[in-house]
């Protein structure tokens, strides 16, 4: 862990830094309070401070007020270690947003008790952040396929076509659906049909450009949404997405099994105002063509 | 190793031994750090009092009391302290004894620094 030290004085810098390196931390060390400010707002700048309060440029409690300003992303611990020791003076520090007080000579025990104290609470907002991104995957992600869920496919199809109208640009929408894919379930068993929706759903993602967007759509069904996409190149776009799927067997627990997918193709130009549920209405017919069309198509 | 004897009079050594851990190579880099600082920040105070500005009389005053308390110079920090105290309160008049006061003090601390980093 990395910790930001702010002290103009010499002594007490290097008396600090010392204490830390030799617990085991990474210290940058400054010695004005504007280059604390500047250290701590970059994106991977220190997460814990011991700020001196009498600074040049800014004092340790306008870096604080700063900090609290610039940083509302991420927590920052911040610690005043000052010989101001006056009841008014912790208050007032503590005021400007430090998250702690130590008044100088400090003990180094003290000092690093303290510090333990800030990594705690880093760890619980670690934690957070990391249970708040699983919660947001999960509400955002096919927990079979891990690809974008109803939900959010349509919500971005929407926002894609918003935008394919201010640029007036175009959007490619391909609607797929596997072809008999009742049958691999009741022949094979439904842990098979799993497996096949998941190798179904890393050959789609394997087939599109890294900023399109592949989506379950429903049961077997998958919606994929090519931005910026040459309407004249809609349908090879198609086929090479089709092909991706069939030219190859799934392999699965009882044997490899020959797949194939049926797509429903639409392209909306930026000129012609489409709203999603039109798009999505239109892939669906095209969709209906295809699989009338004898199935493993493209129309 | 030098002595730190010449110390003695003006630390509080084992507590300054604690602060640093036992490092005592760090201890006589942190008194030559402080040795070498010292005349900038004495001229700072004198300037100060030259110019009668209180409030940069206090900052430092401040500074040299935040260095003598790290080196557990209780004495010396002490009146330091007072002279930030007595120009925050606004009392001019008091500091011109105070500053003697501690010019004795820090000059006798200066030579003894002196005579630890002359030893073996």
């Amino acid at each position: 862990m990395r910790i930001l030290i702010a002290d103009d004085d010499t002594l007490s810098l290097r008396l600090i830094e010392r204490t830390l390196e030799r617990a085991g931390y990474e210290v940058t060390a400054v010695k004005n309070g504007r280059l604390a400010a500047e250290e701590l707002c970059r994106t991977d700048g220190p997460r814990i401070a011991l700020l001196d309060w009498v600074m040049p440029e800014l004092d340790g409690p306008a870096v604080c007020r700063e900090i609290r300003k610039q940083r509302s992303d991420r927590h920052v611990h911040l610690i005043l270690i000052t010989s101001k020791d006056s009841k008014q003076d912790v208050v007032c520090g503590l005021g400007s947003g430090a998250d702690d007080y130590l008044v100088k000579p400090f003990d180094p025990e003290e000092l690093k008790a303290r510090l333990r104290s800030g990594l705690r609470i880093l760890q619980l907002e670690d934690n957070l952040l990391e249970a708040r991104e699983e919660m947001r995957y999960k509400a955002t992600h096919d927990s079979l396929t891990s690809l974008l869920n109803r939900g959010t496919i349509i919500e971005l199809l929407a926002r894609e076509l918003t935008r394919t109208r201010r640029e007036k640009s175009c959007t490619v929408i391909i609607l797929g659906d596997l072809d008999h894919f009742k049958a691999v379930n009741d022949t094979y068993g439904h842990p098979v049909g799993d497996e096949v929706l998941r190798e179904v759903g890393r050959r789609l993602l394997g087939s599109v450009r890294s900023y399109d967007f592949v989506g379950r759509y429903g049961g077997e069904e998958f919606l994929v949404v090519l931005n910026n996409c040459n309407a004249s190149k809609a349908l090879s776009r198609a086929e090479q997405i089709r092909n991706a799927i069939s030219q190859a067997l799934i392999l699965t627990a009882k044997g490899p099994l020959p797949i194939t997918l049926s797509l429903g193709v639409f392209a909306s130009l930026g000129e012609d105002p489409w709203s999603a549920e039109e798009v999505l209405c239109e892939v669906d017919r095209a969709l209906y063509e295809a699989k009338a069309a004898g199935r493993n198509c493209c129309r | 190793m030098k002595s730190f004897t010449f110390l003695e009079e003006f630390v509080n050594l084992p507590e300054l031994l604690d602060r640093v851990e036992n490092d005592k190579d760090l201890l006589a880099e942190l008194l030559a750090l402080f040795q070498e600082d010292l005349p900038e920040s004495r001229a700072a105070l004198q300037t100060a009092i030259n110019g009668g500005n209180l409030r940069d009389i206090e900052r430092a005053a401040h500074r040299l009391k935040g260095m003598l308390a790290n080196l557990s110079a209780r004495d010396t920090a002490s009146l330091a302290a007072e002279i930030e105290s007595t120009a925050r309160a606004g009392n001019a008049q008091k500091i011109p004894e105070l500053v003697s006061m501690f010019d004795l003090l820090i000059t006798a601390f200066s030579i003894a620094l002196d005579s630890f980093m002359a030893s073996a």
